[in-house]
């Protein structure tokens, strides 16, 4: 299947965001960002997006040069963006529609509402593909948000933290929503966040970013099967690993 | 303890035996919500209507009381002389009201069109361009506290006295406050909404049309709500100056003949055009944005 490699380095006029990071991701595979605030993770993020352009280096993804944005690369963001003026149905189709405005999906309308409605279905919110987002609950929101993004089959998923703003049980609730799409729809993510639980609740491998300037210092293996559930951090095998994780970033 | 194994079943086989339902939220019943806010939003109307009719039934009461009619014409005073002059000549040279209304009417849907086209244009150019913000910005904080009225006299001098210098002045007060509300609303677009567009697939063009300008219109829209009721300001002072007809004009005339019913008709004929008006573009905010049509704001 796909591969993907991201080589770059990015210097602002002083400030560098990070530098020469090199991390490859494999097919299916669920890989955290994880560092402090400012260590530049979601301007990474953003890089492999497209939404920014890195100064050096370059990204590739499923064998294609990164050049600017494109549904391939799905992204999610801390809120869940969702268009407020689009029911939560027409807000999982903005992605097919804009498209076939391109003459990249040939489908009909119909045939979009069917795929649509399939992905509702699976995130729980077929009784709510008629409300608007200000109508939904902060996680429905999310579980919609999601549904848009993976209507594209992208080729990598960017989870922006994105359960950042979540209280505390809407979050646990999410990650193992995501869990099970990860494995429902076999997606690859790469996803940042800033809490060493959820990176090793979440990922196969949680890669650390830190130091000045800021970059990949290390990638830790998480030692943990599938499926997770919301006790697997509590797992004694992981604990090395929290410590590790820990240590790494404090110093 | 044999319900251990059901709970801590995790979520994840649930799905994977097919069971999408873990997800769904139970406490949210959107259609009794929907029910609900309908119901407020009736009890607002009637509320809001209530209000109006106890304006009315004060100002009988203190016409009665007064007993003057011109000082105060009664409500029913005032209803004759509307019904009587809106389609009856009034004793002066002037055509019936119902015709000085659609000229005041032309003069402001004219005047804010073109004001309206030009304060948006001018807010998306300064939105795209920053020299352009730059170079306008300090024009319009300039110019947009000056009063319109200001300038009948020069618009006179300059374009006459047709009907052109008072669709300039209409469009002179109105473009500002466009050029600054649609600037707001473009400036108040999340960049992320944007990324979200374009990583979904969403060409630059598509983008900016069906999400920076879709997400800024409920704005704009409120924009055009200020700068309409600030229309009719400007038409009713100018044509009570510098004009022979319309609205304005017809209750300057009614007021130097002591006509004050006449004058409250005309000014009664100004407020249900512009709740018409207003009504108009409010129902344009609620269709462009969904979240206002519930009972909390507005």
């Amino acid at each position: 299947m796909r591969s993907l490699t991201k080589v770059f380095r990015r210097g602002g006029r002083r400030t560098v965001a990070f530098s020469e990071v090199d991390l490859t991701i494999a097919p299916g595979e669920f890989v955290c960002l994880l560092g402090p605030s400012g260590c530049g993770k979601s301007t990474l993020l953003r890089v492999v997006a497209g939404v920014l352009t890195a100064d050096e280096g370059s990204v590739v993804v499923a064998g294609r040069q990164v050049t600017g944005p494109a549904a391939d690369r799905g992204m999610l963001f801390q809120r869940p963006m969702l268009f407020p003026w689009l029911t939560a149905r027409d807000n999982v189709l903005f992605g097919p529609r804009a498209q076939r405005s391109r003459g990249m999906d040939e489908r009909s309308d119909a045939e979009l509402q069917l795929d649509a409605d399939s992905i509702l279905e699976t995130v729980g919110l077929i009784e709510f593909a008629d409300a608007y987002p200000h109508e939904l609950s902060g996680g429905m929101q999310h579980r919609a948000a999601f549904a848009r993004a993976v209507i594209t089959r992208p080729s990598v998923l960017l989870m922006d933290e994105p359960f950042g703003a979540l209280d505390a049980i809407t979050r646990l609730r999410m990650q193992q929503f995501l869990l099970a799409m990860w494995e429902k729809y076999r997606l690859t993510i790469l996803f940042v966040t800033h809490d060493i639980e959820e990176s090793i609740l979440l990922g196969d491998r949680v890669a650390l970013m830190g130091g000045r300037p800021p970059g990949l210092t290390h990638v830790i293996d998480v030692p943990l099967g599938r499926p997770r559930d919301a006790e697997s951090v509590d797992a004694a095998a992981v604990l090395a690993t929290k410590r590790h994780i820990r240590s790494v970033l404090t110093h | 303890m044999t319900t251990t194994s059901l709970e801590t079943r995790s979520p994840q086989a649930a799905v994977a035996a097919g069971a999408a339902e873990v997800w769904r939220d139970d406490t949210l019943d959107l259609a009794s919500e929907r029910r609900a806010r309908r119901r407020a939003s009736r009890r607002r109307f009637l509320t809001g209507a209530g209000g109006l009719v106890g304006l009315i039934i004060g100002w009988q009461i203190a016409a009665i009381l007064l007993g003057d009619s011109v000082i105060l014409p009664s409500v029913t005073e005032t209803g004759q002389s509307l019904v009587h002059y809106f389609t009856h000549n009034y004793p002066s040279q002037s055509p019936p009201l119902w015709k000085d209304l659609l000229i005041s009417l032309r003069r402001v849907l004219i005047g804010f069109a073109a004001g309206a086209g030009l304060g948006v244009g001018i807010g998306a150019a300064m939105f795209s361009s920053r020299t352009i913000r730059h170079l306008i910005d300090p024009v319009v904080e300039v110019v947009r506290p000056l009063p319109p009225l200001a300038f009948i006299p020069l618009f006179i001098v300059w374009f006459g006295i047709g009907e052109l210098p008072k669709e300039v002045l209409i469009a002179f007060g109105v473009a500002p406050v466009m050029i600054v509300a649609t600037l707001a609303a473009l400036d108040d677009v999340p960049d992320d909404l944007q990324f979200a567009a374009r990583t979904l697939g969403a060409s630059k063009a598509y983008a900016l049309w069906h999400v920076q300008i879709r997400a800024a219109l409920p704005g704009i829209i409120t924009g055009m709500r200020i700068a309409m009721g600030g229309s009719w300001g400007s038409i009713v002072a100018a044509e009570m100056l510098a004009a022979t007809s319309g609205v304005g004009f017809v209750i300057s005339q009614a007021g130097n003949y002591l006509d004050t019913a006449l004058v409250f008709s005309g000014i009664i004929l100004i407020a249900i055009t512009e709740l018409v008006l207003d009504t108009g573009l409010r129902a344009l905010v609620w269709r462009a944005d969904p979240s206002r049509r519930g009972a909390r704001k507005d």
